[in-house]
């Protein structure tokens, strides 16, 4: 005798595309707060991810502070495409496609340096870092008259600045990046406009058996883990204990977008003291009000940006540091997650040190933050990937919050709740990612 | 001769006994291994075409600790809220190729080899951590005491989910 069960398990692989995307409609309910656990880890899901986010959407290459320098470049990975990010002989941002025109080879494979050209490895193909063909071996002997190198030039991806931060995108038919980003940048201007901001050194990477999607769930809506996730950090004495982590605001600006404001900050002011003046500068009076007041910020750019401002106490002194990571899909459960840890200019040599050495011990790799947080990314998406959880379309419940209205006395643009623990966040993170994947 | 044989074998009986305490999750005994001045750091391994150059960068580093941070990291260890080792992960640190570069009146400078093998709850794929250490040890109180340790990890982009362990 066998046991036989009447249940069967959706198909997502053999499903019609206009299928998976009913399918998707009919599972994922945002505004329920009702959110799939199949959708964490399958690849058909990843697919759709892959062409109607990675290949639509803004994504982050690089800071401008990077390649200060003409012919300065780092290279970079976005939509799955190595991307070369370079100060132009011309003086001008270029985010050239790392692809050979010629036969498709890599065309640099450093992580950063200066260069006038880059030259390919397979057959000598010479390009200046404009992205011009300059130079082909034996071109007359090979080509004739027939090779016209100014059709050769290297493939140059759309890119835009905002606060310093250079975005590029593979969709020719993108919104402009100001109105991708929206109101967001108000928040922005908070993190990178506030001061002359420079990155130090490069970015940390590391792998993480996750989805990407956890990170920026976890970034845009969730101060709620904070008492129990990063309980540790409270048991030291390195943050205050109880709900410290509660008070501020919660705030959605449109397109996936949107962060959590930690204020007031017990501790005073958590930025140099000696740069207010340029502070006051750059930013307006509300904006300056607002930092004035920071105890930590953390922004998700959607789809896969996280902003941090954090501040602590860190022998005996008060410090903050500013960071920005990107949690970068490599597979439909993994992703590998990159750092870059950003400091003013401005600042004393001291306080840039201490700044660093606070961003490493809780934010890098090896961050005492950090570290608990990857623990949650892993298992939750290996959970997701059990078949029984689509035969029983296992949902997971982000309905915290939903008995909350949102205030309309703060001074910054967005939809704004006061406290964070909220999952507002996450179910309008989640109701943009479901239209964007389920678009025509 | 006869010395410098007994140093090495001094020395690389410190570090092997280093790596058991480590993997034995025995920091407290960890700790006591280490000088009040310690300077504990990983720099960014980096893809650099130059041989001219050296293929890692000391302005990104991934550990940057000296005694107050690498205590706070231990005491971390000992709440019941630290995750990323909860439980923990089994590690083996295979120390090898161990080189006594200089040796002063009380201090050496000593390079070796780190496999730093780390399974992590049920998976089946471990992970690897191989890289290159420079350390200096101090005779402290008739004790080698790790003065400075600088680790250089052979990957670019890291193959394990966090760096909650030490290296």
């Amino acid at each position: 005798m066998t046991t036989t069960s009447t249940k069967q398990v959706p198909r997502l692989d053999e499903m019609t595309r206009s299928e998976l995307i009913q399918y998707l409609k009919d599972t994922v309910k945002p505004e329920e707060g009702l959110i799939p656990s199949y959708i964490f880890s399958h690849p058909k899901v990843y697919e759709l991810e892959m062409e109607k986010i990675f290949l639509k959407d803004w994504l982050f290459v690089a800071h401008k502070s990077e390649i200060p320098n003409i012919g300065d470049f780092v290279t970079r990975e976005m939509g799955g495409q190595s991307v070369i990010v370079t100060h132009g002989a011309d003086g001008e941002i270029h985010v050239l496609l790392n692809v050979c025109t010629h036969r498709g080879m890599k065309l640099c494979r450093m992580d950063n340096g200066n260069q006038k050209n880059f030259t390919c490895p397979y057959h000598g193909f010479n390009f200046k870092n404009t992205g011009d063909l300059i130079g082909i071996p034996f071109q007359k002997v090979v080509y004739g008259e027939t090779m016209d190198k100014s059709k050769m030039g290297l493939k140059e991806i759309r890119h835009d600045v905002y606060a310093d931060l250079i975005f590029a995108t593979l969709n020719s038919e993108a919104v402009s990046l100001e109105d991708f980003l929206g109101d967001i940048k108000w928040y922005l201007d908070l993190a990178f406009n506030r001061a002359e901001m420079e990155v130090v050194g490069l970015p940390q990477k590391w792998n993480v058996d996750g989805t990407w999607k956890l990170g920026s769930d976890n970034t845009i809506s969730d101060s709620y883990h904070t008492l129990v996730s990063h309980g540790s950090i409270a048991k030291l004495g390195l943050v205050p204990t109880g709900d410290y982590s509660k008070y501020g605001y919660q705030i959605y600006t449109g397109n996936g977008h949107g962060l959590n404001l930690g204020m007031p900050n017990p501790d005073g002011f958590a930025f140099p003291e000696s740069l207010i003046d340029e502070y006051k500068e750059r930013l307006n009076e509300d904006q300056y009000d607002i930092l004035k007041q920071m105890k930590n910020m953390i922004v998700c750019v959607s789809p896969n940006i996280m902003i941090l401002i954090s501040s602590m106490d860190l022998k005996g002194q008060k410090i903050s540091h500013t960071s920005l990571r990107i949690w970068k899909p490599t597979g439909p459960d993994s992703m590998e997650i990159s750092s870059w840890m950003l400091v003013e200019k401005n600042a004393t040599e001291e306080w840039k040190r201490l700044s660093e050495q606070a961003f490493t011990l809780t934010f890098g790799a090896s961050g005492i933050f950090e570290q608990d947080d990857t623990e949650n990314f892993t298992d939750i998406t290996q959970n997701s990937k059990s078949p029984y959880h689509l035969q029983e379309n296992i949902v997971f419940n982000y309905t915290m919050g939903m008995h909350q209205k949102p205030v309309e006395d703060f001074v910054g643009p967005g939809i704004v709740y006061k406290d964070k623990f909220n999952e507002a966040n996450s179910r309008a993170f989640f109701r943009n990612w479901l239209d964007q994947i389920t678009a025509e | 001769m006869h010395e410098n044989i007994i140093l090495q074998h001094e020395i690389e009986q410190w570090l092997y006994k280093e790596s058991e305490l480590l993997d034995q999750l025995n920091f407290d005994g960890w700790y006591e291994l280490l000088s009040e001045e310690i300077s504990y750091t990983m720099p960014l391994r980096i893809n650099q075409m130059e041989k001219s150059k050296p293929d890692y960068s000391e302005a990104t580093l991934l550990f940057d600790d000296d005694s107050t941070t690498l205590k706070l990291r231990i005491d971390r260890m000992k709440t019941d809220m630290a995750w990323a080792e909860l439980p923990p992960s089994r590690t083996r640190r295979n120390v090898s190729n161990v080189k006594i570069k200089e040796v002063s009146e009380n201090e050496v400078a000593v390079h070796s080899n780190l496999l730093l093998y780390r399974s992590r709850s049920t998976d089946t794929t471990a992970d690897l951590i191989s890289g290159e250490r420079k350390d200096v040890l101090r005779k402290e109180n008739g004790d080698w005491k790790l003065v400075s340790r600088w680790f250089l990890a052979d990957q670019t982009s890291l193959g394990t989910r966090n760096l909650a362990i030490f290296v």
